[in-house]
């Protein structure tokens, strides 16, 4: 338990989420596990905040304004960007996507979770297991 | 008087004048020998003979070579153009002392047809290799792109070039799958159907719908069909064309088109997942401090939240199979950890309801082939059923073990109202529900049309028994994952693609 308590403490978390009340909800949950949680609702301000390679783990909703979130995506995973973005992109979105979308979204991030199917509590323990 | 009848004049005369002055000297001789001397006319004769044949022999000499001037120059020419042998000089043709005229008149003929065959040669030559000058290819108004038997871009025209925004000049010489980074809606690719023609066709064609393409970062996703040439035989070696019809507008107008039923999802999503986590946080930050009425109401909340989660689920899955877009990955899994796992899940829906699940797995149950995902709401939708028809204060039993014919079977026995006869035909259609009790029971009618499918698409059955007040055993079987191997063996993958009306080739770009 010390051990995962140390892992996530002051761990930086990006939340990219338009909906006040997930991200509240979110921010709840992983604050409580240690984690240092920074919440931005528009797309264009999420890529320019993602670029400053401040946070390990980046949760990226695709609807959000301004900027699509796949478009955020490629952007951040593009190969010739110097210097490259090190942290975990995980999608968390409730939409529903063509097969061969997703897995095209999934391949350039790390961690592809519908909103829906979890509780916060279940968001905490898959962020856990990223590193 | 042409250079040939001349040349024969000339060489007549030369033969006249040395004929003559060999006649000439021997009757002189002869004259001067029986004048002179006193030798014996045998003699003589013998010693005439002799000398004519000398004279003979210096004269065939002489005029031999003298003859052959013309044609050693002529062949000297030819030899001199000749593509194969490069030792031979040209003529000195003003050394010449005999027919100089006509050989400079076949000469510069020869040299002449030499030029014209060389320049035949060089254009033929263009028209085949350099296709950079072919007008048609270059001025196609269709991205083309010709590959070598190596697969390296040989010739790309204005509009391919212009097309993925890159100079045909950077294009050419570079391997194809370097510069065109496609995916194919299915394993049917480029690549595989390239391969195999190299081995078993002489000359073949082919097209592809919705085909994808990212060019650079930051570039939009091309969509595009595309059609495919083979011809092994070319002499060049330009083995394969391409052509792109670009559908990028129509095909991404499509793929944005959210459906009514996937905005719908999502508007019922978003809110879904607010009430499930603040429920969570009152669940977690209330528990004991509150009246225990008040907290099995919000286990309530809990429960009918995770109920309606899986609803919209059913909703999904259900157009994925009108669709026929329902594809399971069949994988090896331990069927008591998912079965376990989907009943732990349950349990809150069973318990707020006062109902209890009894659970009885057999020991050593082998491993078999399912998709997770899909068979967990199987689980979900048979035993939610039980549930609801159940009816409070039951128990419902859930049971797993091997048939003899080697399937792993898994009931659900509710001893809720049970079916009667008359509906039972009707079970497993989409939106049917018993007209009984249909004001007292909530549902949609989806749940078991989707179980249906998703266990027929497992390779299984999925059956009922049923007494009217006795209640109902639904049950469903599942292939051993051994079973399966046979056919990962076949298809030479890792996991197996299957639909929900039969097989489906394999690929790895379709994923639940």
């Amino acid at each position: 338990m010390t051990d995962e308590a140390n892992n996530t403490t002051g761990r930086k978390i990006l939340c990219i989420e338009d909906e006040h009340f997930i991200a509240e909800l979110y921010t709840r949950a992983l604050s409580k596990a240690g984690y240092q949680i920074e919440v931005v609702t528009d797309g264009q301000q999420a890529l320019v905040a993602a670029q400053t390679n401040n946070y390990d783990i980046i949760l990226l909703d695709l609807m959000v304004p301004n900027l699509t979130g796949i478009e955020i995506l490629r952007a951040l995973r593009d190969p010739a960007r110097v210097p490259k973005i090190k942290s975990k992109i995980i999608i968390t979105t409730n939409l529903e996507q063509r097969d061969d979308i997703r897995a095209d979204i999934e391949k350039q991030a790390d961690g592809y979770l519908v909103k829906a199917e979890i509780t916060p509590h279940e968001l905490v323990e898959f962020v856990n297991t990223v590193q | 008087m042409n250079h040939l009848e001349k040349l024969q004049s000339h060489i007549r005369q030369h033969i006249f004048m040395m004929v003559f002055l060999e006649n000439i000297l021997l009757v002189g001789l002869w004259w001067a020998s029986i004048t002179y001397t006193d030798i014996d006319p045998f003699i003589l004769l013998a010693a005439s003979l002799v000398i004519s044949l000398l004279l003979s022999v210096i004269i065939m000499y002489v005029n031999a070579s003298y003859i052959m001037q013309p044609v050693k120059a002529l062949w000297q020419a030819i030899l001199h153009l000749s593509p194969t042998d490069h030792t031979v000089a040209a003529p000195k043709i003003e050394d010449l002392k005999v027919g100089r005229e006509l050989v400079t008149t076949l000469t510069a003929q020869i040299y002449q047809l030499a030029n014209t065959a060389e320049h035949a040669v060089q254009e033929g030559q263009q028209k085949t290799t350099d296709i950079s000058n072919n007008f048609v290819a270059q001025n196609l108004p269709l991205p083309l792109f010709v590959l070598d038997d190596a697969q390296t871009i040989k010739f790309a025209n204005e509009a391919a070039a212009k097309y993925i925004g890159i100079a045909a000049t950077e294009l050419i010489g570079k391997n194809v799958y370097m510069v065109l980074d496609m995916s194919f809606p299915s394993e049917d690719t480029f690549d595989t159907w390239l391969k195999d023609v190299k081995i078993n066709s002489a000359t073949a064609t082919k097209s592809w719908e919705r085909v994808r393409m990212t060019v650079r970062d930051n570039h939009p996703t091309l969509l595009f069909d595309l059609a495919g040439y083979y011809n092994r035989n070319n002499p060049q070696k330009l083995e394969t064309m391409l052509v792109l019809f670009d559908h990028t507008s129509q095909y991404s107008q499509d793929d944005q088109a959210v459906s009514f039923m996937a905005l719908s999802v999502h508007e019922l999503r978003t809110p879904l997942t607010m009430m499930r986590g603040y429920i969570e946080v009152l669940d977690d930050e209330l528990k004991g401090k509150i009246d225990p009425e008040l907290e099995g109401f919000i286990l309530k909340m809990r429960s009918i939240s995770e109920q309606l989660t899986a609803f919209v689920n059913n909703i999904l899955n259900v157009a994925r199979i009108d669709n026929d877009q329902l594809e399971l990955q069949l994988q090896e899994e331990n069927w008591q950890n998912i079965l376990s796992g989907s009943v732990e899940m349950l349990k809150l829906r069973a318990k707020v309801r006062g109902i209890e699940l009894e659970y009885n797995v057999a020991p050593d149950l082998p491993a078999v082939g399912v998709d997770r995902l899909s068979i967990t709401e199987v689980i979900n939708n048979l035993v939610d059923n039980a549930i609801k028809y159940s009816g409070t204060g039951k128990t419902i039993k859930i049971d797993a073990h091997v048939t003899t014919d080697g399937l792993i079977e898994t009931t659900i026995q509710d001893l809720g109202l049970g079916i009667s006869t008359s509906v039972m035909p009707n079970l497993f259609t989409k939106f049917y529900r018993d007209h009984r009790n249909r004001a007292q029971i909530g549902g949609t009618g989806l749940g078991l049309y989707l179980s249906k499918a998703i266990v027929t698409a497992h390779g299984g059955s999925l059956w009922v028994r049923s007494k009217e007040g006795q209640g109902s055993t639904f049950g469903f079987t599942l292939l051993p994952y051994s079973k399966l191997t046979e056919e990962l063996k076949q298809s030479g993958n890792q996991e197996i693609t299957r639909g929900a009306h039969g097989w489906i080739k394999n690929h790895s770009l379709y994923r639940r």
